[in-house]
């Protein structure tokens, strides 16, 4: 399972930015989500997913980010089974 | 000599500088009750009607707490009035930002929920470090120049107005954007004046309740009982007129003199010799005699003690030229907006200039029998001939700021 289109979604309300606006392979930077506003984002991602990414993650596109927080949700499935 | 080129400001009576002193000739108060509920005691205030989507994207809103974007809203305001031309070397440009307390709502919402024990959103001090409008005004308006924040409690925008003209004086930059922002009207701060004892106390239940909260700060009244908080920005253009003549700018006023002091003796009790030296200097300053200033737009926060200080400095000042002074406290109508009061009613005293029209001091049937100053009547707003006007603050800390306006 994939978290991008959660993150596409999150990032539509938030932002106003459509899916289609955002290539998932390109720069987020580049898209205009600055340090400041990708601060802000991924505090609001960890929120969402119940998940703690790194300080400073070393993402700058959707699908880094995507396949970053997938990683955190299998790691998190995997330590508390139901 | 400095001009004012460019006016802009976002305050409870509106965006249109025009529209807002129009309301306030009218008596029209913009106070009204707040957080009905949440606080131990009724609170009043004067708030804006914002629209921040009219001014950022939502990405641009990451990390920007009201107060800034009160600030670039006012700024850009003043900007477009003063229609700089292309071409302005922005290294020649500088920003000048009054503002008390920062983003009040931002530092709010970290204590809320840090207390609480929860996660405290991660751009809370960028949000509200104090410098933040400035900074925010300079990056919109790509002020590359000496952008700097003052933090003088009520004096704050006075102060910044009045330094930006020493720096164009001096030769330092070509043009300044130089006034305040304040936006406190939230719970916990509201709470934190109240337990001040200077906030206004006003009936608020029964039907007469909005009345009584939209009357509750009465300057110079003798049954005044303190201020009501207001929110909101106000930005001037300042410019050499040489440079605003050959631009062909439209000239708005002019800015004569600053004159400041610290009473130096406590950090909220005012002192009359202290409001008196930086009101002698503002005049010193423009050049001019106490009889060629026809009004003052007073401080009057409608404290007890406040009132009758700031009475007793400018008949110390003004002397016989006294009862030829005509004053009022717009702050009875768009209540006290502490960093950003300088900036708001210096644009009120040059459109008084502008209009040859003065608003009038409301809310006071009864006026202070110790003050005996000559206040504007709600039917005698009129002043043809006004050439010279002042426009005082007096802050917490004991700085007292006054800026002198000529007619353009």
């Amino acid at each position: 399972m994939s978290s991008l289109a959660e993150l596409q979604e999150l990032i539509e309300r938030k932002y106003g930015i459509a899916p289609a606006q955002l290539d998932p392979q390109g720069s987020m930077r580049g898209s205009g989500i600055d340090s400041l506003a990708l601060v802000e984002f991924i505090f609001e991602v960890e929120e969402r997913f119940g998940i703690t990414l790194q300080s400073d993650p070393d993402v700058d596109t959707l699908a880094d980010l995507a396949r970053l927080i997938d990683e955190q949700r299998a790691a998190k499935a995997t330590a508390s089974p139901a | 000599m400095i001009v004012v080129t460019g006016l802009g400001l976002v305050s409870p009576h509106g965006e249109d500088a025009q529209a807002v002193f129009e309301a306030l000739c009218r008596g029209e108060s913009a106070v009204h009750e707040v957080f009905r509920g949440e606080l131990p005691r009724p609170a009043a205030a004067a708030t804006v009607a914002f629209d921040e989507t009219r001014w950022f994207t939502k990405l641009q809103l990451a990390g920007v707490d009201r107060v800034s974007q009160l600030a670039v809203a006012a700024a850009e305001l003043a900007a477009r009035d003063a229609a700089l031309p292309e071409g302005v070397d922005p290294t020649r440009v500088g920003v000048f930002v009054g503002c008390g307390m920062g983003g009040g709502a931002a530092i709010e919402n970290a204590y809320r929920i840090g207390v609480a024990g929860g996660r405290v959103p991660p751009l809370t001090i960028p949000a509200f470090m104090p410098n933040a409008p400035a900074a925010h005004v300079a990056i919109r308006q790509r002020a590359q120049g000496p952008v700097l924040s003052y933090a003088v409690a009520c004096a704050s925008s006075a102060v910044a107005i009045g330094e930006a003209r020493h720096a164009l004086r001096r030769g330092e930059i070509d043009v300044a954007l130089a006034g305040g922002s304040e936006a406190l009207i939230v719970p916990g701060v509201v709470a934190a004046w109240q337990a001040m004892q200077t906030l206004a106390d006003f009936a608020a239940d029964g039907p007469e309740a909005p009345q009584a909260a939209a009357r509750a700060c009465r300057p110079f009244a003798a049954d005044r009982c303190g201020f009501v908080l207001g929110e909101g920005a106000g930005f001037l253009v300042l410019e050499p007129e040489a440079q605003a003549l050959a631009r062909g700018a439209r000239v708005r006023g002019r800015l004569l003199g600053y004159g400041t002091s610290c009473d130096a003796a406590h950090l909220t009790k005012l002192d009359a010799a202290g409001q008196a030296r930086a009101l002698a200097a503002a005049l010193r300053d423009a050049g001019l005699q106490p009889g060629d200033v026809g009004y003052c737009n007073a401080h009057g926060t409608a404290t007890k003690i406040g009132d009758l200080v700031e009475a007793q400095a400018l008949a110390q000042v003004f002397g016989q030229a006294l009862p030829g002074l005509r004053v009022s406290s717009t702050k009875a109508l768009h209540g006290h907006l502490l960093g950003a009061a300088g900036a708001l009613e210096a644009i009120v005293t040059l459109l008084s200039l502008q209009q040859q029209r003065l608003p009038p001091n409301v809310h006071g049937a009864a006026v202070e029998p110790q003050c005996r100053l000559n206040l504007v009547q709600g039917r005698d707003t009129a002043a043809p001939g006004l050439q010279a006007a002042i426009s005082s603050s007096f802050a917490f800390g004991g700085t007292n700021a006054v800026l002198a306006f000529g007619r353009a």
